[in-house]
């Protein structure tokens, strides 16, 4: 009897070793699962909710479709907290108890790069993290191969948003408020490059993450003179900078990098935020380009409520189709390695919301412009085509 | 020259507003602290709680009566300010209470889990995203001579001095004070004499609670937007009642005001000549601090305690 065990469970292994190849973590024949790290409980917890629910708007458009290859697409998402360290614990039990196929729209700067060893250890891809910060493309870091960004980052932001002005304004003083951490660190590098590239020189004033006052900023770009001002900020510091500046008799134009695209920043700043430009890595979710289009028409199909609907959900809506056309190129039977491959053919492809998008392996941040966006009439309206 | 006075005396009137929210927040600290020596690590929390409360009636008047007038917010402080005293009183009765006899340190920690319970239930009944507060302040100015302070900057500071005006003469100057100075010297001592301890404590809770609920509706419009993570500021009101010496009534206002003015100048005006400032912008009221500190431990108001063995 024992001996019959034996043979019997040698056979089925030479069945299964013949058999087809073992296929990638997180894919069966009739599913693929996918790990999402968001901010649930901590600072950034208002965009927890709504971000998963607008990749999950997407997902559930492809699954009714027939999924893609016949496998649908199932999302885990896990609580960061906004925490670096928290993140590597989400993504260890997701690559490893779960066995997700890849990460996907992780959001924060810091929690993505602590997990750049883990992901280079595991092999496993990283698609669209949440972070304009334009180091997520920067091939000479770790893993760097398995990271593809879709934001076009704060850098070229930064210094997009300084060409502009000077086209409009060459003897334009350009002065930038940034945030003193890693986001700010990103802005500086832009302003750094385009102040070499122009020769123009840029009044620089930090603040703390958290600030309620910005008097001391704001005195300090009057008495430099300066007539154009960048917030790199997120919602609360345009609002109270602008209100601030408002109040001390200060009107130079403003502008703001993607985190001020936030429809409160025109609602509470009142009329010291009337023309106020901000610069998005991406179409309005209101506007009518073709992704903007699709995403209204499937909100109403599947009665997405109200509070949901805008920017941010949006945002989980645009980067779930670029993972979705990576899973495409991925092919029939995927593999983290083919879902790489399959990205890096990605040449100019329209989304429908980002700009043109375009992967090789040498080059993963995908996109290089922004459009520019005005507060008219307490309204956000777009101002241009894509910048770059 | 003059544009240098200018700029020093516009950042001085920011910088002495912003210091007043943080000695709103510090004079919170140093009530129940006077009474009871217990650090209340959930100050940042009930203020926070208070703004919530006070934007709820206000948008609740509003939906009922139409557009605000002044009354909408007379009657919705009036409201805030019964919710404060309840809730003052309450949470007397569920955490100091039956904690009374425990080490300080445990009813030190139970305000952390308090400030960490009452964030998430904010966040639960509210809601997640940040509101857009509603405040009858606008956006008017006063400016004289170049120099400009909004009016609800006005109103901080107002109610900032009058509150510690209020709360020192009552407790250098009042039986009530009094007792609850003694009860927090010795509270056996104090039971003894006849003070009722009990309620000496659910007094101080309720007062705290009272402070932090108006400076929670004055700072919600400063800050533009409302949400859970408001009472971090308590965090930088700290070391602002160590500064002016913990468990001083006066000297949490004049340590909040120092903490302000130091800290807008130095991002301000400073920064703006010597660089190097720039770099240690967000040490340098940790500086100042400690400096202080070194030459006076109990802080600038604060009593030497000696304790004999």
């Amino acid at each position: 009897m024992k001996k019959m065990t034996g043979l019997l469970i040698s056979i089925l292994l030479l069945l299964t070793a013949c058999g087809k190849q073992a296929p990638a973590p997180g894919v069966t024949d009739t599913e693929i699962l996918i790990g999402n790290i968001q901010d649930l409980s901590g600072p950034m917890k208002e965009l927890g909710a709504v971000l998963p629910a607008g990749s999950n708007l997407y997902f559930r458009h492809v699954n009714e479709q027939g999924g893609v290859h016949g496998r649908q697409i199932k999302m885990i998402v896990e609580d960061h907290q906004y925490n670096p360290q928290k993140a590597v614990t989400s993504a260890k039990k997701l690559i490893e108890k779960d066995q997700v196929f890849c990460l996907y729209h992780v959001i924060g700067t810091s929690p993505c790069e602590a997990l750049r060893p883990l992901l280079a250890e595991t092999g496993t891809p990283l698609i669209a993290p949440a972070t304009q910060s334009g180091t997520m493309s920067d091939m000479s870091r770790p893993a760097s191969d398995l990271i593809f960004h879709t934001d076009t980052g704060y850098d070229k932001q930064t210094r997009i948003l300084v060409d502009h002005i000077l086209s409009e304004d060459a003897n334009a003083k350009i002065g930038v408020i940034y945030q003193d951490d890693d986001y700010g660190e990103n802005v500086l590098k832009g302003a750094a490059e385009v102040e070499q590239a122009t020769g123009t020189s840029i009044q620089k004033e930090a603040y703390q993450r958290g600030a309620t006052d910005f008097a001391g900023q704001v005195g300090n770009l009057i008495k430099g003179g300066v007539n154009h001002v960048i917030i790199a900020g997120v919602v609360k510091e345009p609002i109270i900078v602008m209100k601030t500046a408002a109040a001390m008799g200060f009107s130079p134009q403003f502008y703001g990098t993607s985190p001020t695209m936030d429809h409160r920043v025109a609602l509470a700043a009142g009329p010291a935020g009337e023309g106020f430009i901000a610069a998005n890595f991406a179409n309005l979710w209101n506007s009518d380009a073709p992704g903007a289009v699709e995403y209204r028409e499937l909100c109403a199909k599947y009665e997405v409520p109200e509070a949901y609907m805008g920017m941010y959900h949006f945002y989980g809506f645009i980067t779930a189709k670029v993972l979705v056309e990576g899973l495409e190129r991925a092919g029939k039977n995927p593999t983290r390695k083919r879902l790489v491959n399959g990205l890096e053919t990605l040449n100019k492809w329209d989304s429908g919301a980002f700009p043109p998008i375009t992967y090789s392996s040498s080059d993963h941040a995908g996109t290089e412009s922004v459009v520019l966006v005005q507060v008219k009439e307490g309204v956000q309206t777009v101002i241009s085509d894509w910048v770059d | 020259m003059t544009e240098l006075i200018t700029g020093l005396l516009q950042e001085s009137i920011s910088g002495i507003a912003l210091g007043c929210i943080y000695a709103l927040i510090a004079l919170g600290f140093t009530l129940i602290y006077k009474a009871t020596e217990v650090v209340n690590f959930a100050q940042g929390e009930l203020m926070m709680v208070g703004a919530y409360v006070n934007f709820f009636f206000v948008t609740t008047f509003i939906s009922s009566a139409g557009e605000p007038t002044l009354w909408t917010f007379i009657v919705a402080l009036a409201g805030s300010i019964i919710f404060a005293l309840a809730f003052g009183w309450l949470l007397d009765l569920i955490i100091n209470r039956p904690m009374k006899d425990e080490p300080i340190f445990s009813i030190i920690m139970a305000t952390i889990s308090l400030s960490i319970i009452l964030r998430a239930l904010v966040a639960i009944i509210a809601g997640p995203m940040s509101l857009l507060p509603i405040s009858p302040f606008g956006e008017g100015v006063f400016s004289f001579g170049g120099i400009v302070i909004s009016i609800l900057d006005t109103f901080i500071i107002g109610s900032a001095v009058i509150l510690v005006i209020l709360f020192y003469y009552f407790f250098n100057k009042t039986r009530w004070g009094v007792a609850m100075q003694a009860t927090s010297e010795d509270p056996i001592a104090a039971q003894l004499m006849g003070i009722p301890v009990n309620r000496v404590n659910s007094l101080v809770w309720i007062f705290s609670a009272l402070v932090a609920t108006i400076s929670g509706i004055l700072l919600a419009p400063k800050l533009s937007l409302l949400d859970t993570t408001m009472g971090f500021l308590g965090l930088k009101a700290f070391p602002a009642a160590v500064l002016g010496g913990f468990g001083s009534i006066a000297g949490a206002i004049v340590g909040g005001v120092i903490m302000g003015v130091i800290e807008t100048i130095s991002i301000g005006t400073l920064s703006f000549h010597y660089v190097w400032i720039k770099e240690i912008n967000d040490i340098i009221v940790w500086i100042v601090l400690i400096a202080v500190l070194m030459i006076k431990p109990d802080g600038l108001f604060g009593v030497e305690k000696v304790k004999k063995v």
